[in-house]
């Protein structure tokens, strides 16, 4: 009898969580953005944010240790303290070039902004990526405790990043423009010819729904569209033209799109509050 | 209690490596899938039950980061635990090669299984070529890590198991 009894407990269980897995699928496919799942949602994303956090602010000056070490290899004929004053001379460099290279993107975002003329807006710092495959996000380390809510434009030093689709108090989570489920209305600058810029992950952006008619240029720059009561405010770099052509059967024009800005290298961004 | 903690530490560093450090140390544009790996794991370790809690456990707190309905990874975690679990039982194979082999295969078959049950609910905005060539690459990818946190996790395992108290 006891030999029995094991097999169907186990498989009891995973019959109650295979329900319960169901159920809440069900619950979250019908509840949309409400109710208690939302609640639990944010307080997952807070915790595995804060991780996030220290384990990025660690890693970085880890990484430009190892840096100045590798070059103070040469020097080995040296003497100890002189191989020891280089190490640090060394990992300063590596420091100040870290430094250096986040005085620049800041600055060139100061340049964006005051280009766009954004009112408010928050300066935030990548601190991980989503744990998917089959998502294009990033996580940001500021929240809702920074007056950052969902569906605001995140934008970086080279054009448009994206919008915000989750908060919670000190971690955002922002959907890029590469990912497939992403759709912004987009314009071709000189023609001013509007399509839809839908993501393509690693591959080019295409603008597809283009006037079959317009004269598109080769390194043509397409900006946001900005329609009145849309996400993103108007004249926000997207990509540049790279190839164009037309879908057999289709009674629109097709464009493919270099993104403007490299979204491996994202690390600061800044999420507008008020355009 | 223990057991709890220990497991929510290894899922909760799982999620974390996956998100930051794997994610600039990619193959072939994939990240590993570590939440997976280490219920396969547990499940080739501890048995059907506790790798199917694991999994549904596991599973439900990645559903939270993603953007897709909740619960999805949680149904496929609590079956690739069972399944694991419960095929393991039948073989009897000494090698060491046999975790690598099942936690890249269970990678995959997951995946997938995973990204058709997105695909019922409208979720899956990629192609099927593009989706079997993740769900290969990461089974791969899981299947290298394995050396590595095989030991690891093993030794987690151990620690959490309730001592046997012998009284006489």
């Amino acid at each position: 009898m006891a030999l029995y009894s094991r097999p169907r407990t186990t498989r009891l269980l995973v019959v109650s969580l295979v329900m319960l897995s169901l159920l809440t699928i069900t619950v979250d496919y019908r509840g949309g953005r409400a109710g208690p799942l939302e609640t639990m949602g944010e307080g997952a994303l807070s915790v595995v944010g804060a991780l996030q956090g220290a384990v990025s602010r660690v890693s970085r000056p880890i990484g430009n240790f190892f840096t100045g070490l590798a070059h103070v290899g040469s020097l080995r004929a040296e003497n100890d303290r002189l191989k020891a004053q280089l190490r640090e001379a060394h990992v300063k460099a590596a420091e100040s070039t870290t430094k250096d290279r986040r005085l620049r993107e800041l600055q060139q975002l100061l340049k964006m902004k005051e280009q766009l003329s954004l009112r408010r807006t928050v300066t935030a710092t990548v601190i991980g990526v989503s744990v998917s495959n089959f998502e294009w996000t990033v996580n940001l380390d500021k929240g809702s405790a920074d007056r950052i809510k969902v569906d605001m434009p995140v934008i970086s030093g080279d054009g448009l990043v994206g919008h915000v689709v989750n908060v919670a108090p000190h971690v955002s989570v922002v959907q890029l423009i590469i990912d497939p489920d992403s759709a912004v209305a987009g314009r071709l600058s000189s023609s001013g010819e509007t399509g839809l810029v839908i993501g393509q992950r690693n591959h080019p952006l295409t603008m597809d729904l283009v006037n079959p008619n317009a004269n598109v240029a080769a390194n043509e720059q397409v900006v946001t569209a900005g329609y009145q009561g849309g996400l993103y405010p108007p004249e926000i770099p997207i990509g540049f033209v790279s190839h164009i052509y037309t879908r057999p059967g289709s009674l629109t024009k097709t464009i493919e799109l270099t993104p403007a800005g490299d979204f491996s290298a994202l690390e600061v961004v800044l999420v507008v509050v008020r355009s | 209690m223990r057991r709890v903690v220990l497991w929510s530490v290894v899922v909760l560093t799982a999620l974390v490596l996956q998100s930051t450090l794997f994610a600039q140390i990619s193959l072939g544009g994939t990240k590993p899938e570590l939440v997976y790996l280490v219920t396969i794991v547990l499940a080739f370790l501890e048995g059907p039950s506790s790798g199917a809690v694991a999994g549904f456990a596991g599973g439900m707190v990645e559903d939270f980061l993603l953007n897709l309905p909740k619960g999805i990874t949680a149904l496929t975690l609590t079956l690739v635990g069972y399944a694991v679990g419960s095929i393991r039982q039948f073989v009897v194979s000494p090698s060491p090669l046999l975790p690598v082999v099942v936690v890249g295969t269970a990678t995959t078959t997951g995946i997938l299984f995973n990204q058709i049950v997105a695909f019922l609910l409208g979720q899956l905005h990629v192609g099927a070529g593009e989706v079997v060539r993740v769900a290969l690459l990461t089974g791969m990818y899981n299947a290298v890590l394995t050396p590595i946190l095989f030991p690891v996790i093993r030794r987690v395992a151990e620690a959490s198991r309730a001592k046997k108290v012998f009284r006489w």
